[in-house]
């Protein structure tokens, strides 16, 4: 399986392994399903099916101006996750996809086994990376990103373009942005209402953290696990994000 | 019936799918040999190191565990892959199943 329609978009979707069924999804803007399909993705599939899907407007998925608010991409989940099994599925969600995952887990409680939230920011609109960002030249994006991404910009040539296009997409052609800024948190008596076993995993460095406090906090059956690193754990805490999350999903 | 598997076909049959994956217009001017890096010579995005992935399921099917073979490297080392090394893996694929 590689390209599908849901939400009357195409999304790229790609299945790993064999067992019960988990969802990955990645965060916004420079995310793509490589972010899992490259980092913990590989070990969950020897015990689990797993399906990676690239956001809407994002990776191989069809370009969309509009619907990056919670609302339309955990419809984009709850279609793309119907096809996909009809058994309860465990989600693990980073970023802005983490916060999908535990919107839609909140909004289908049965359809949920378990749910694994890395670096989910609460408020959704509590971006003041993104914020700042959006106010910097191009020049100083370039400098604010990850160095893996930023070495790739510098270099120029191929990727430099691809990845200059895509943020000018989002910046001036999409609502991003606005959506992001829109989206309102989660009150922590809705938090209390999700039953299903949650492992929050944040970043020791991260701004992110005090959401993942308050989740933690909030969710009768959720645990916090903090690592050594940012909000980019797939690539500054590799080994001990997946070795968390395999346990979590085992166990 | 098999086609014979040696690193000169294994290599042309991984440049074709690579080139598949970048896209025409830069794949034209890019050679594809051993040493070519994935991530300096190529620039493929990461995104496209799936495609090219998953083609590779398709074209080598379980014999070539490339889920697997990934699971045991750094993010690091993926993305300073050599196309070389990607070649190699699979004629070890190959020769596990031949010779066991």
């Amino acid at each position: 399986m590689s390209f599908r329609d849901h939400n009357n978009l195409t999304f790229h979707i790609q299945e790993l392994g064999e067992g019960p069924p988990v969802v990955m999804l990645h965060g916004l803007f420079g995310g793509s399903m490589a972010s899992w399909y490259f980092t913990s993705a590989p070990t969950i599939a020897r015990t689990h099916r797993v399906l990676l899907y690239d956001l809407r407007g994002h990776g191989k998925s069809a370009r969309s101006r509009t619907g990056y608010d919670v609302a339309t991409m955990v419809s984009d989940l709850e279609s793309i996750a119907a096809e996909f099994s009809t058994r309860p599925i465990s989600l693990v969600g980073h970023s802005y996809g983490a916060i999908v995952s535990l919107e839609f887990a909140l909004r289908n409680p049965s359809r949920v086994h378990k749910l694994v939230i890395v670096e989910g920011p609460l408020p959704p609109s509590q971006v003041k990376e993104f914020d700042a960002f959006r106010s910097l030249s191009l020049s100083e994006k370039a400098a604010s990103l990850p160095k893996a991404v930023r070495e790739a910009f510098t270099r120029g040539g191929r990727q430099a373009e691809r990845f200059a296009e895509s943020m000018r997409f989002f910046l001036r052609e999409s609502s991003l942005f606005d959506d992001l800024r829109a989206a309102s948190d989660i009150a922590d008596e809705r938090l209390a209402t999700l039953h299903c076993p949650t492992l929050c995993i944040y970043g020791s460095n991260s701004s992110c953290l005090p959401a993942g406090e308050r989740i933690a906090r909030a969710v009768p059956r959720a645990e916090l696990v903090v690592l050594a690193g940012g909000h980019f754990l797939q690539v500054d805490a590799g080994e001990p994000l997946t070795a968390s999350i395999t346990e979590f999903l085992n166990g | 019936m098999t086609t014979e598997v040696t690193t000169e076909t294994v290599l042309a049959r991984v440049s074709d799918l690579i080139r598949e994956c970048i896209g025409e217009e830069w794949a034209l001017d890019v050679p594809i040999g051993m040493d070519t890096s994935f991530a300096n010579d190529l620039e493929l995005e990461s995104i496209e190191f799936v495609a090219l992935a998953e083609k590779l399921k398709a074209t080598y099917g379980r014999r070539v565990d490339f889920a697997g073979w990934l699971a045991g490297m750094e993010l690091k080392e993926i993305l300073n892959l050599r196309v070389g090394v990607l070649v190699e893996f699979i004629l070890s694929c190959h020769s596990e199943t031949t010779t066991t």
